[in-house]
């Protein structure tokens, strides 16, 4: 990959996405947007604005009724060997961490490198050397690999989130799809996950799409903001722009109860 | 949080998953343990893997003196193939109406009197225990020939199977709901029926339909002692050496199931 092509080009664009959901929901409506290389973005909005249907449908968890999504100028389609391939560089963080929770911690951050091996060896449960360095890197990253050999539910939820992070991590993605990572995490517990996933970010150049519905948190770490109201974009900026009067047009609030939120 | 801390550790966390990996005295000595003793239940149980081998040209002969099928045999078997489905059927309810309250006192989570569940698993076991094909010898005697003591068998049997079933159905469930409803004051009884059973459903619906389907397989082996179905005609196929009426039976059978299976599938997709 050659220099001037990172910066001509959008690490993520989506163009033109609609999803209507069958019994007709229509979750996502003309949603454009670009996302550069190694840039935090968040997406911002209260809960049903689309935020999910959106990053699902960017690795095709969810496929969309129209639009297209451009990952490095490349379309994402619905192939399956090219779609697993692209799977492999979106690391995904979900909101209820969703470890195989009988699993340890390090085979959980393990399961980050399937995507990178043959089947028959991964139903042997056996990785190899490379990939346990990686993943044993990972956990240090978030400050985990000291429980590495515990079984995932026995961690609390902040910990789990981390694992979570660190199986993301161990994709060794470019991307990072992060769907309400702290949501169901008390404040000190959401700023200390968020650091490590922006820090990791960061170190590592990788490019992080986070959902979220807490205002102070996107200003706290957000490069850039994408406020979503009813499944169509209604903002975008940096978080300096995230006036009382946007944030209403966001939440659909009083401008004095959304400046009480921030 | 810093990379500089990552490099000892991760060679710490290497060597122990490694030193994890390695097999230790206690572990060859449990694997030599449970070789030796599966070597000598195979002894014990005869086998003889050669005789498989063998066994497979022995088989695939019977199997192509049932072909072609003999159609016309089909006319007889109408009505004892109808007779097998309403044994199964019944023996299904009976199941039901037997399992249900067993399963519900057996479940440790909503039945707390250690006495009453403790008795409820006895007396599943014991339903369990003794296979249809005995209850239906015990119910012929008792009853007389026909589909009624094969339905009454599969019920006692399945019954034992299926109140298991539930009570362990019951026993997975979430506790969040269950907490939160006796939380607003709701009695016993009604937590049971309010935040249990409609997590449970599915299962128990699964588990009918499943059982519904072995009951018919049941149900042509419950003809050999008198319990009606299509049993007898297959067993008396066998015996006259009527290998082409044999296979007729069988797919007939074999068809049976194939539908059960596609409607419970269908049913069990629109319940949850």
């Amino acid at each position: 990959m050659n220099a001037p092509n990172i910066q001509l080009q959008p690490m993520i664009a989506v163009r033109g996405l609609s999803k209507t959901y069958a019994g007709g929901v229509r979750a996502l409506n003309d949603i454009n947007i670009e996302v550069a290389a190694g840039e935090f973005l968040v997406i911002l909005g209260p809960s049903g604005a689309g935020k999910s249907t959106l990053l699902r449908c960017i690795n095709r968890l969810v496929d969309p009724t129209a639009g297209e999504v451009l990952h490095n100028g490349k379309v994402i389609n619905g192939n399956r060997s090219e779609l697993r391939a692209v799977r492999r560089q979106f690391g995904m963080v979900f909101q209820q961490f969703n470890l195989v929770k009988r699993l340890s911690v390090l085979t959980n951050v393990l399961t980050g490198r399937l995507g990178y091996r043959g089947l028959w060896r991964s139903l042997a449960y056996s990785f190899g050397e490379a990939d346990k360095r990686i993943a044993i890197e990972c956990l240090a990253r978030v400050a985990m690999d000291h429980k590495a050999f515990q079984r995932a539910d026995t961690l609390s939820g902040g910990e789990q989130q981390r694992v979570a992070i660190a199986r993301a991590l161990a994709q060794q993605p470019t991307v990072i799809l992060a769907d309400e990572p702290v949501a169901s995490l008390d404040p000190k517990i959401a700023r200390q996950v968020l650091g490590y996933l922006r820090e990791a970010a960061r170190e590592l150049g990788i490019t992080v799409l986070c959902n979220l519905h807490q205002v102070d948190y996107a200003k706290e770490f957000s490069e850039r903001i994408v406020g979503m109201s009813r499944g169509a974009v209604v903002f975008e900026g940096p978080p300096a722009q995230l006036t009382d009067e946007i944030l209403h047009r966001i939440y659909y609030r009083e401008p004095g109860e959304a400046a009480q939120e921030s | 949080m810093s990379t500089a801390i990552s490099r000892p550790s991760v060679e710490g966390v290497l060597a122990e998953l490694a030193a994890r990996r390695r097999w230790r005295l206690p572990q060859i000595a449990l694997a030599a343990v449970l070789v030796a003793f599966l070597a000598w239940c195979a002894e014990g149980a005869n086998l003889r893997p050669k005789a498989v081998i063998e066994a497979v040209p022995v088989i695939a002969e019977y199997f192509a003196r049932m072909a072609p099928p003999k159609w016309e045999f089909a006319e007889v078997l109408w009505k004892p193939a109808a007779e097998t489905l309403y044994i199964a059927l019944w023996g299904n309810v009976i199941a039901l109406l037997i399992g249900l309250p067993l399963g519900v006192l057996a479940a440790s989570n909503v039945t707390r009197s250690p006495v009453l569940r403790h008795s409820a698993r006895a007396v599943l076991n014991l339903l369990r225990s003794i296979s249809e094909l005995i209850w239906a010898v015990f119910f012929v005697a008792a009853v007389g020939l026909g589909p009624f003591p094969g339905a009454l068998a599969l019920g006692v049997n399945f019954g034992g199977i299926l109140g298991r079933l539930y009570a362990e159905a019951l026993e997975n469930i979430d506790p969040g709901p269950v907490e939160a409803l006796e939380a607003t004051g709701a009695s016993r009884l009604q937590v049971i029926a309010y935040a249990m059973f409609p997590q449970a459903l599915p299962q128990f619906v699964t588990y009918n339909l499943y059982w519904f389907e072995v009951g018919v397989r049941s149900a042509t082996v419950l003809g050999m002692v008198g319990a009606g179905g299509i049993g007898f005609e297959l067993v008396t196929t066998i015996r006259l050496f009527e290998w082409r009426e044999t296979g007729v039976v069988l797919l007939l059978i074999l068809a049976m199931v194939t539908i059960i299976d596609l409607a419970s599938t269908w049913i069990r997709a629109r319940i949850y």
